[in-house]
């Protein structure tokens, strides 16, 4: 029986995308005051942004509860004796925890391997393609897990964020806090280091950014296994930077997402992620 | 929502025992926090301790009344108080102690009276309140809770609520307030470990365990730009600190009042609290000896505790060094007005040199600012093209690694800053910043000192002129008029954004009017005005 993956929702791997890959995603949970939404089961990404940019107060986010992986945990059960389980970095978020938590109440006779992918978005998602296509291959559970645990010095994940505003007031800054308070406007450019957010550098325009976002990916070139684009608000943007890499990368290969509504609460609007997965 | 409208004894406990659970795990964060020469390096250990002791007693009160289990609470709070910010919280406990006294269970304005109390108690037992510390937090929170109770509110959560809310918003305001937190960057330790035992106490009453248990409390963010100290402010210090000396005195018929008298000048950071069995003494002092002579004669002592301040001072500045630089590099600027200073500053200069035209550093002023940062490798940027042979001068005399990013102008030296990559290493910093440099264009608008003929141009005295990129090419009759001719001569079309940096000598009138023409004429612009209050130049602009 070939090992069954899950994942969370923070990996941007979600609809049509999940179902090719034959992958459960386990949504987190977006609250705005009373209103609790499953990532993108009860709330789409677009209505999400719509609501951060528009509605005063800042929605809060949840991880998923140890119950909601034991159901996945248990349901697969039925199919496999091997799962294995990719998160976001626990750093980030609690989900590890939850999903460690619910190997607890699954009494099923298989084995669960969960790993902190100590990254997120499409750092994650990239990470959890190769499993996929790892197991796909023929490699076991151990095998799969060990590979997946070491993806994340391979998983680039390079950020531009137009404000930090959302970032500071979600608590979830790391050391990424050194960008805070600049006198000019600004705009930053993040990475995941050890798991949180990073500093990396600073432009002062979209263009500036994309020429910067560009670079990096010339710096991996002929080293690249997987290529991602997000966006949150600015899809026209994450297009712009498609048609830039496709001379590097062919475009054909370049996975299009969109940054999860629960990352979205911290990166706001008009915010852009690239992912290399290294060879 | 249903309502709570009243807390009776038990539950005054149990959401303090949850709230202790919840300040233990953040203990660690809280004492990393710590500031010298704020005292206790480890105010989150301390106050964790404290609450331990608080909440140890407050199980064997003698029933289950508020008042019992409130006095019960400052009666442990008193004798295992630790360090400053334990004894403060000790005070706070006693305040509430006196204002549940004597009631079985309490209400919304019930409870913003004790909290009042709380404040009242803390403030006296301190000889020299500071603000900016978690007596102000606690003074804010108690305020907010007579707004609310003014306002109507009964319901015990909701007021909670809006008190944490005040205390988180009080947390991150310390910055402002104490300028030993705002150099470092931090809000107030003791502050944040107030504010997380409130708000662990809500989250209990709000039936937050399982999420508790999850996660843990967050340290506040400031939204203050981090400034930083010009190198003379973080140089040695000498002063002795002398000894941190705590303890507590049990004996009969003791007067905390008159013992505080006695002790005011012996030291600093005097804090004297306690009643007539039992009194909790905190002093920093050079002679720890004369003061527990003193002591011994009222009565016993206990939980004596004397620390060598200048010992944890080092370790406070080992520990600072480890927190400080994410990378082993460290930037220096040269620039003069406050708020260039600033602009430097709050986008992660380590340190900035007074200096700029006709104010020239001197060799000595940039070493030492070289020494003062706590990091090996140091690239300097001098902003001025009379400055760079100088900065080139230092890198004989320091063991440290020099590189001057030979940046001629304030534009280009914040775009070079701008351009530091915190993954790169040293060398490819300095080359990352110095290709940075073509991206910009630099218009400085001057008066000429006297009459002159110059690249074709005939100046009078006191002309506004302009230069672009350090070559005088331009005058007119007005400082907009010298910009309007200079940009004229730009292509503009491969321009984003201006930065206008005005001087001392203008007006923010004059300077918006230069902003909103530039604007006009240049609609795809983003144009950024800032006041630098450089001297010389009324204008600087940056043109990327």
């Amino acid at each position: 029986m070939a090992v069954k993956i899950v994942t969370d929702t923070l990996s941007d791997i979600t609809g049509d995308l999940a179902a090719q890959l034959g992958i459960t995603v386990v949504p987190l949970y977006v609250r705005f005051g009373e209103e609790v939404y499953r990532d993108r089961v009860d709330i789409s990404s677009e209505d999400f942004y719509r609501r951060l940019v528009n509605e005063p107060k800042l929605p809060s986010t949840t991880q998923p509860t140890p119950n909601d992986f034991a159901e996945v945990y248990r349901k697969l059960a039925q199919e496999t004796d091997e799962i294995l389980v990719i998160v976001v970095s626990s750093k980030l978020s609690g989900t590890y925890q939850s999903a460690m938590q619910a190997k607890e109440y699954v009494k099923d006779k298989c084995r669960i391997e969960v790993v902190d992918s100590m990254t997120v978005a499409m750092g994650e998602g990239l990470i959890v393609v190769s499993a996929v296509n790892a197991i796909k291959k023929g490699a076991g559970l151990d095998q799969a897990a060990e590979m997946v645990r070491k993806a994340h010095d391979r998983s680039h994940l390079i950020a531009y964020f137009d404000t930090l505003k959302y970032l500071a007031k979600g608590g979830r800054i790391g050391k990424a806090k050194e960008f805070l308070g600049a006198m000019l406007s600004v705009k930053q450019i993040l990475t995941v280091r050890d798991g949180e957010m990073a500093p990396l550098t600073r432009v002062r325009s979209m263009r500036a950014g994309l020429d910067y976002l560009t670079s990096v990916v010339a710096s991996y070139q002929n080293r690249i296994e997987g290529l991602a684009v997000e966006h949150t608000t600015n899809p026209e943007d994450a297009d712009v930077l498609v048609e830039r890499l496709d001379a590097i990368f062919p475009k054909a290969r370049i996975l299009r997402s969109i940054i999860s509504p629960v990352i979205g609460t911290y990166s706001g609007p008009n915010a852009m992620a690239l992912t290399i997965l290294e060879a | 929502m249903s309502e709570t409208n009243s807390i009776a004894g038990q539950v005054l406990r149990d959401m303090f025992s949850t709230a202790t659970s919840w300040l233990e795990k953040s203990s660690a964060d809280i004492d990393a926090l710590n500031v010298f020469p704020v005292p206790d390096g480890d105010t989150g250990t301390n106050m964790m301790l404290t609450m331990r002791s608080t909440m140890e007693e407050a199980y064997r009160a003698p029933d289950n009344s508020a008042s019992a289990i409130a006095h019960a609470m400052a009666k442990g709070a008193l004798m295992g108080a630790r360090g400053n910010s334990g004894v403060i919280l000790s005070q706070i406990w006693r305040g509430m102690a006196q204002g549940l006294d004597g009631k079985e269970s309490f209400n919304a304005a019930e409870m913003a009276e004790a909290l009042l109390k709380s404040a009242d108690i803390a403030y006296k037992g301190v000889s020299n309140p500071v603000e900016g510390t978690m007596l102000t937090v606690m003074k804010d929170a108690a305020k907010e809770a007579k707004a609310q109770v003014d306002r109507g509110e009964e319901d015990v959560i909701g007021l909670l609520e809006a008190v944490v809310n005040a205390a988180g918003d009080s947390v991150a305001r310390t910055p402002r307030l104490l300028k030993v937190l705002k150099d470092a960057g931090v809000v107030d330790a003791g502050g944040q470990g107030l504010y997380t035992i409130l708000e662990g106490a809500l989250r209990f009453l709000k039936g937050e365990l399982e999420l508790m248990r999850l996660r843990k409390p967050q340290i506040i963010v400031s939204d203050l730009p981090s400034t930083v100290p010009l190198p003379q402010a973080t140089g040695v210090d000498e002063v002795p600190f002398g000894y941190c000396t705590e303890f507590l005195l049990k004996g009969e018929k003791l007067e905390p009042e008159s013992i505080s008298k006695r002790l005011e000048k012996k030291g600093e950071s005097l804090i004297v609290v306690g009643d007539e069995s039992a009194v909790r003494i905190h002093i920093h002092t050079l002679e720890p000896g004369s003061i527990v002579q003193f002591a011994t004669k009222l009565g016993t002592l206990h939980q004596v505790s004397i620390r060598n301040m200048d010992e944890q001072h080092q370790d406070f500045l080992e520990m600072q060094k480890e927190r400080m630089p994410t990378t082993d590099t460290a930037v220096i600027a040269v620039a003069s007005g406050d708020g260039l200073k600033d602009v430097f500053g709050s986008l992660g200069a380590a340190a900035v040199i007074p200096g700029g035209q006709t104010m020239n550093p001197s060799t000595k002023d940039i070493l030492q600012a070289v020494q003062s940062v706590p990091s090996e490798n140091v690239i300097i940027l001098p902003n001025n093209k009379n400055i760079i042979l100088t900065a080139g001068q230092v890198e004989s005399l320091t063991e440290k690694k020099i590189k001057v990013v030979p940046t001629r102008t304030i534009p280009q030296g914040v775009v070079a800053l701008l351009a530091f990559d915190y993954e790169a290493d040293f060398k490819t910093n300095a080359e990352i910043m110095e290709k940075a440099l073509s991206s910009v264009k630099t218009i400085e608008v001057t008066k000429s000192v006297r009459a002159t003929r110059i690249n074709g141009l005939h100046i009078k005295r006191k002309q506004p002129i302009g230069l672009l990129d350090d070559e005088l090419i331009a005058a007119g009759d007005t400082d907009l008029d010298v910009i309007n001719k200079i940009l004229d001569k730009l292509d503009m079309k491969e321009a984003e954004v201006v930065t206008i940096y005005y001087g001392e000598d203008v007006q923010a009138e004059e300077a918006e009017k230069i902003s909103a023409s530039i604007t006009e004429q240049y609609t795809n612009l983003q144009v950024e005005l800032i006041k630098g209050n450089q001297p010389h130049y009324s204008y600087i602009l940056s043109i990327e």
